[in-house]
């Protein structure tokens, strides 16, 4: 008779628990269009601690993997943090990753200043084909992954050829060091930002994704170019911004990656905290001054 | 006449970029004019530059391509890295950099800093988490600690090197690093002006 209770009760736990898990889920708040023929895909930066955070974050990303399945991850540096030893790659990246690994998803990374520029290039999971920067094509979006810790003369003339000739109706750069950046940690690279900004002016660069700052940041488009800083995903610093009116939006309690859908004239975002919490959101149109988004989380 | 179009395309198409990205930034100084001290400096380090490295590819091992596995990758880098310390154990610093072209440098290096974009220098050096340590030739960087980035207008002002050689700053000190075997080739003390 006991034994009959007590499986009674392992049941209704088991089902309780279950139930929960499914709930949560399902419960995934996804904020995306998830439109046909869109590019789809997610942002993280410094994530390489090989910490508990780090694989929370990775979690939440399988999750939302799961529910809208984005094809590619684009990495802002900081990709493996302290030594470069086979088992630093495995915990600090292909162990967090597996999932995402394992469903096909194309990781294309750039490199930070914790970043090794010779060994990381050739780890071909981090797609670089060997080089420091590069660049790749998303049906009608085109990725440039630049290489902020050393912009020498030999990759700005190897930028202003590629977006001169880009017909892309997106263009993305990735990099490490943020040109503009309320945070205060490191703050923006000034020097950075004399060399980039006349091409990105000039070429019609649409976004900016930039690491380097441990916090979340959406800054309010300059030129109208949109600039985010994404640079918690590992690595965290709370309190970190000065009060400014250049932020959109900001979030600096929990680590966080980003979700990305581009569709014809429209990118959609949402920021995602390891918790699942969604911190920001919103709608940014091509090429528009005017921001269309959720109300800021700071 | 079709062969001259193209020519004219071709020179046009290269010429185009170097024109744009000149003025777009405008941000390097004048290169030293031909025939000069300061030229023939460059053409000097460029030289001794170029040597080490077709040394190191020709007789220690070229970068390998890349791998799916990591443990090859840093096994390659390694063996390299060993091979350049054993053949190259009596070099000293100063053998790229000389005296007459460290000087040089530095004199680039601080007419750079004090020029129109040295506050914006000054500043990206201070946000990209400044190193410092004790340098000594065929000593590998140290991979826990970060490369501080450099600041591009700083790059745009020294001589060009060939791909697998790289500038970084470590302190005041400007290190010459062999970027495949990870390895400090020579360094130029005190490169950089003090804090002002």
């Amino acid at each position: 008779m006991i034994v009959r209770r007590r499986s009674f009760w392992l049941v209704i736990c088991a089902f309780i628990i279950y139930a929960a898990l499914t709930n949560a889920q399902s419960k995934l708040d996804v904020r995306l269009p998830l439109k046909d023929k869109s590019v789809r895909f997610a942002v993280i930066g410094d994530s390489g601690t090989g910490e508990r955070d780090q694989y929370q974050t990775a979690k939440e990303m399988e999750a939302y993997h799961n529910a809208i399945n984005f094809d590619f991850v684009i990495m802002l540096g900081d990709n493996i943090y302290g030594g470069h030893e086979p088992r630093d790659f495995a915990r600090k990246f292909e162990v967090p990753y597996q999932p995402l690994l394992d469903a096909d998803v194309k990781f294309y990374a750039s490199l930070g200043n914790h970043d090794d520029p010779k060994l990381e290039p050739l780890y071909k999971p981090f797609n670089m084909n060997g080089e420091r920067y590069y660049t790749f094509k998303k049906d009608f979006v085109q990725f440039f992954a630049l290489d902020s810790n050393y912009m020498d003369a030999q990759q700005l003339t190897w930028l202003e050829q590629n977006l001169r000739l880009s017909k892309a109706q997106w263009k993305i750069c990735f990099f490490h060091h943020p040109l503009y950046n309320e945070g205060k940690m490191h703050g923006p690279d000034l020097d950075l930002r004399n060399q980039l900004l006349p091409l990105l002016k000039t070429y019609g660069v649409n976004v900016v994704f930039s690491g380097h700052e441990h916090a979340y940041e959406r800054l309010k488009p300059v030129d109208n170019i949109y600039y985010f800083v994404q640079g918690d995903s590992g690595k965290l610093e709370r309190h970190d911004f000065h009060q400014s009116n250049e932020l959109a939006a900001s979030f600096d309690r929990a680590r966080t990656f980003m979700l990305v859908e581009i569709t014809g004239d429209t990118l959609y975002f949402q920021t995602i905290s390891e918790n699942g919490e969604t911190v920001d959101s919103g709608a940014l149109p091509r090429a528009a001054a005017a921001v269309k988004a959720a109300p800021s989380a700071q | 006449m079709p062969a001259r179009r193209s020519k004219i395309i071709t020179r046009w198409y290269f010429t185009c970029p170097a024109l744009l990205l000149g003025a777009l930034t405008g941000l390097t100084q004048a290169p030293p004019a031909p025939g000069s001290n300061e030229a023939k400096l460059v053409a000097d380090f460029k030289q001794r530059a170029q040597q080490y490295l077709d040394w190191r590819e020709n007789t220690v091992g070229k970068t390998p391509p890349p791998a799916n596995s990591p443990e090859k990758i840093v096994a390659v880098r390694h063996e390299l890295a060993n091979k350049v310390r054993a053949s190259r154990a009596g070099a000293k610093q100063g053998e790229i950099f000389t005296h007459e072209i460290a000087d040089y440098f530095r004199h680039q290096i601080a007419a750079t800093m004090n020029g129109r974009y040295g506050k914006q220098i000054r500043s990206s050096l201070l946000h990209s988490e400044p190193t410092e340590m004790n340098l000594r030739i065929n000593q590998s960087y140290p991979e826990n600690v970060p490369l501080q980035s450099t600041p591009p207008t700083l790059l745009l002002n020294l001589p060009e090197l060939p791909k697998g050689l790289e500038y970084r700053i470590l302190g005041r000190e400007l290190v010459l690093r062999d970027s495949d075997a990870n390895i400090i080739v020579d360094y130029i003390p005190n490169a950089l002006p003090g804090a002002k």
